[in-house]
């Protein structure tokens, strides 16, 4: 392949993911593959990207012009660099195109598990959870206070809301479920899913992976030998996937 | 309808697949931009040798110094693969440059922060950065029997070598900036695709093979740090995050599985490995992976079994 054609479609491929990755930051779907906070990364590299396709365009202009002005020099770069390099670049492209996006639910459950207890970071507080609002909890903070907490009588009977997608687990009885997030350090890759159980009477007639908010009291049992929160639900409502659908630890 | 069972569930594999793939993928770019970029700037402003005038030929000085580049050349697993190469040519002795590849995805700013803030100041932290240190002077003292790079880099053979600058691109600032702004280009699809082929078969090993399962043989001493050890490969996680997937599993490992866990899978994972090959012969690939895998299990061992 001659060198300027080279050129020209490793330009449009860094053009490619440049507005391939704008179109995800737009439409808000970054989240639905790395933690929210390497966003301004992203950002960055859409920028990086837009100036190595301008300058590869231009680049091949200048050479354009070199050769219009300069006909008797003969072009020494015409070697052809593999085109299967370019070939391998598209594939982040086409993955991106042809699999509709979709994040984390209850299909990675086989081979990522899912936990009913979650760590401590270092730089959370349990004290910190402890001042939140119990209806502003998320599932990772409830799952939190019931392992560091050493008394955890306080908490029983509080309000309760959480948003997560629905999980039927084997470990549970027929007039339960479990509500359920994905907890996402770096990129979809290390996630793991965490689960809260809920009892409701109409468990039923949920769906598998369907978004809901749960709201409900707060009630301790003994789910695989640990202490688990589990809401007894006084409503269940469906609701919209949520702008970010993963928890960030 | 579709029918139910292996339609769906091939379907439902496959997007879990798309969604690690594509999260490894643009979690890695700006990364892997850096590092090419930080490349294309020593090319053009750092001139032939510069290197081997500020860096020490004397084997140990030359490995202790590469092992701290990384607080200068703040960059990560992706990064470090391509700006090595391009300091190896700019004169930096084997032996530097080696222990700077092992060193600098864990020996710098970005990752030190990042381990602080999920494990705190205190012993992780400090015995993640000491036992990485030692891996990559002994590796670097190692390689510096080998004498020049040239006997260990494969010769280059498209993107990194001949720039494919035209002529006339000038000494001006402006100038340079283009000119490393090409060699970017050049060295993003030279280890992009790379990258692409490592995040594939990450992707893929995660979607097929359960960590649940990993992590149930995982108990007992020995096999937990193998585990761990594994599983850093597997997971194939920036080193500037992996500390957050790491305290996850405190709860279940001990602390010296978890240490070896931080300190193996920043030097091997399945991406850098496959970029570490179009990059080195493969004798020296070999060595890169198994010494810090070696160091790593033995640190691991001494701590599940001299220390509490």
């Amino acid at each position: 392949m001659p060198q300027r054609m080279f050129r020209s479609y490793q330009g449009l491929i860094l053009l490619g993911l440049c507005v391939f990755f704008i179109s995800k930051a737009v439409n808000g779907q970054l989240t639905w593959y790395i933690n929210s906070r390497f966003v301004p990364l992203t950002i960055i590299a859409i920028v990086f990207l837009a100036v190595m396709a301008q300058t590869i365009f231009s680049e091949n202009r200048r050479s354009r012009q070199h050769e219009l002005e300069h006909p008797e020099h003969h072009h020494e770069h015409d070697h052809a660099p593999s085109s299967a390099a370019l070939w391998i670049m598209i594939i982040p492209l086409a993955i991106g195109l042809l699999i509709p996006a979709r994040p984390l639910d209850s299909a990675a459950f086989t081979t990522k598990g899912f936990n009913t207890s979650a760590p401590l970071v270092s730089s959370d507080s349990s004290a910190q959870i402890f001042e939140t609002e119990s209806q502003e909890r998320n599932i990772l903070q409830w799952l939190k206070l019931f392992n560091y907490q050493d008394d955890i009588t306080e908490f029983i009977g509080q309000e309760a809301s959480v948003v997560g997608f629905v999980y039927f687990g084997d470990e549970l009885e027929a007039d339960q479920f479990f509500v359920s997030r994905f907890v996402v350090s770096c990129c979809a890759a290390d996630g793991f899913a965490i689960a809260m159980p809920v009892r409701w009477e109409k468990s039923n007639s949920l769906e598998q992976d369907a978004w809901v908010v749960v709201k409900g009291k707060i009630q301790s049992i003994d789910l695989n030998d640990t202490r688990t929160p589990m809401i007894v639900a006084e409503s269940v409502e469906p609701a919209d996937v949520p702008a970010q659908p993963y928890l960030f630890p | 309808m579709m029918p139910a069972g292996s339609a769906t569930w091939l379907w439902d594999k496959l997007n879990v697949f798309a969604t690690v793939f594509l999260g490894i993928f643009v979690e890695a770019v700006p990364y892997l931009l850096l590092g090419t970029f930080a490349s294309g700037l020593v090319e053009v402003f750092i001139d032939r040798d510069g290197m081997s005038r500020w860096v020490s030929h004397r084997p140990a000085a030359a490995a202790i110094s590469g092992a701290f580049m990384g607080m200068i050349f703040p960059v990560c697993e992706c990064g470090v693969v391509p700006l090595t190469r391009r300091l190896f040519k700019k004169g930096l002795p084997l032996s530097a440059g080696i222990s700077f590849l092992l060193a600098a995805p864990v020996l710098n700013p970005i990752v030190i922060l990042s381990t602080a803030s999920a494990f705190g100041w205190g012993q992780m932290l400090l015995w993640r950065f000491v036992v990485s240190l030692i891996i990559a002077v002994v590796v670097g003292l190692v390689f510096s029997v080998q004498g020049e790079p040239d006997e260990v880099l494969l010769p280059v053979l498209s993107g990194g070598d001949h720039d494919h600058v035209h002529a006339g691109a000038g000494d001006s600032i402006g100038g340079k900036i283009r000119k490393a702004l090409l060699i970017t280009v050049d060295e993003f699809f030279d280890m992009g695709r790379y990258l692409i082929i490592g995040s594939l078969l990450a992707a893929g090993l995660q979607t097929f093979i359960a960590q649940s399962t990993l992590l149930s043989i995982g108990s007992g001493p020995v096999l937990s740090v193998l585990v761990m050890l594994l599983l850093a490969v597997l997971l194939s996680i920036c080193s500037t995050v992996d500390s957050f997937v790491a305290l996850g599993f405190t709860g279940a490992f001990s602390f010296g599985s978890v240490l070896s866990f931080l300190v193996f899978g920043p030097m091997v994972d399945i991406k850098s490995t496959i970029m570490y090959l179009q990059v080195f012969k493969r004798r020296a690939v070999a060595y890169i992976i198994l010494i810090p895998f070696m160091i790593s299990l033995i640190a691991g061992l001494v701590f599940n079994y001299f220390v509490k």
